[in-house]
């Protein structure tokens, strides 16, 4: 498929969110699912297949959207180490005003982040206060009506404890931001939001890993392609944008995380390591400070 | 001369809003495998990957799992479409322990890494002819 048509399906898609996305799908249809693949499947079973070759591996596609996971993955495979006290982790983060659009967008990306922890943590008027700083910040990315629509499903999905909506809405709130930056030439800050939320998922997950290292919890950090690929993205920034003190600051903070996490089982002193990174990292974003 | 200008113009316009169609069509059968593990709990990810599969030529796309975490890797195509499968292999492109579903154009791949990573997810179009797919994933 060629891109201009690649780009219509996109936007088609995007605008039909009632019936292809899943938060608002309907009981009834579930279920139908559900007996659909009992009847056709008669149940699962385990497949084989022959390894890829590595011409087959140099044509693999990365795909942002599937190819980087949300905090919320991330949030769930911590929850298997041990459920965390997610209400202690809950912050009122309001960033600090900025004329920088690309650290307006790296702060939203970090608020996308803070509304899974405040999902986890069941906090419902947290998860409200969030989505609002999440709409405010996509309002001065000069987003469009239809984003802004989402904020007041956040709200609802909230109000109802509907936690499990709530989660992929909130991703869907930030590709609605992402696709709406696409069409108004801002790509540059696409990025830019999901380096927001890895960082600060990093820096939650690395900091309660930290406090009862083990070294199975320490392999879930283990993710050294993500940055890789989070890296290779900064580096295709304009030029303008890459040399602004905080994005510097960034790539710093990636790399030293890079470092961190390439072995097989990172240490207990990799993952402080790690935490410190990430802290610093969100820290700047939030407060405006190029130094980390 | 005019009438051919026409109908050029109008092939254009509509060729493009057909494969838009088809790329809806093959993410709502998506989702309609994916809907149905979602009743056992995984959430769905909205981001999706669409695009174009042909007989003999299968499609890889890149994902990082977290160990310990349950993924169901949904795919969907539309006819000419007849039969897909996926499958899921590891970063040395070693195929992995998976369960699948499969009912002619639509097919899943259930995987449970030990071990946090990249891993690759392979989409095969086994019978019939080039047409559009979707694949998403869900997780718990």
């Amino acid at each position: 498929m060629d891109l201009a048509s690649f780009a219509l399906a996109r936007k088609s898609l995007a605008k039909i969110h009632g019936f292809v996305l899943s938060a608002h799908m309907n009981l009834m249809r579930r279920l139908f699912s559900a007996a659909l693949l009992i009847l056709a499947a008669g149940g699962p079973a385990l497949a084989e297949e022959a390894a890829l070759t590595p011409d087959q591996i140099k044509q693999v596609v990365r795909v942002e959207s599937v190819t980087i996971p949300m905090p919320g993955e991330f949030f769930a495979a911590i929850d298997k180490q041990g459920r965390p006290n997610w209400t202690q982790l809950v912050r009122a983060a309001t960033p600090e005003a900025t004329s920088s659009r690309a650290q307006i967008a790296l702060a939203l990306g970090t608020l996308v982040a803070d509304g899974y922890i405040a999902v986890e943590a069941e906090d419902s008027q947290a998860v409200k206060n969030i989505g609002k700083e999440i709409i405010n910040l996509a309002k001065k990315l000069n987003v469009s009506q239809s984003v802004l629509g989402r904020g007041n499903s956040i709200n609802d999905f909230a109000s109802n404890n509907d936690w499990s909506a709530l989660r992929e809405e909130l991703e869907a709130t930030q590709n609605e931001v992402k696709l709406d930056m696409e069409e108004q030439k801002d790509s540059s800050l696409v990025t830019l939001v999901t380096i927001g939320a890895w960082l600060r998922g990093t820096e939650i997950t690395s900091g309660l890993v930290a406090k009862t290292y083990t070294p199975e919890a320490g392999r879930l950090l283990r993710q050294p392609a993500i940055i890789t690929y989070l890296l290779e993205q900064i580096a295709t920034l304009p030029k303008g944008i890459q040399s602004e003190p905080l994005l510097v600051s960034v790539q710093s903070s990636l790399e030293k995380a890079k470092a961190a996490v390439e072995a097989k089982t990172p240490s207990e002193q990799n993952i402080k390591d790690l935490h410190q990174t990430m802290e610093a990292a969100v820290t700047a974003i939030t407060k405006g400070s190029s130094e980390s | 001369m005019k009438r051919w200008a026409l109908f050029f113009l109008s092939w254009v316009a509509i060729i493009p809003f057909t494969r838009a169609e088809e790329d809806v069509s093959a993410r709502s059968k998506a989702l309609e495998v994916a809907g149905a593990f979602s009743n056992d709990g995984y959430k769905i990810r909205d981001g999706f990957w669409a695009g174009e599969l042909e007989p003999s030529r299968p499609q890889l796309l890149e994902v990082n799992l977290f160990g310990g975490n349950e993924y169901w890797f949904s795919a969907a195509a539309v006819p000419p479409a007849r039969k897909i499968a996926v499958a899921v292999f590891d970063e040395a492109g070693k195929p992995v322990d998976f369960q699948t579903y499969d009912n002619g154009n639509m097919a899943a791949a259930g995987f449970v890494p030990n071990v946090s990573g990249r891993y690759f997810v392979k989409l095969t179009l086994l019978e019939g002819e080039k047409s559009q797919f979707c694949l998403l994933y869900s997780y718990k």
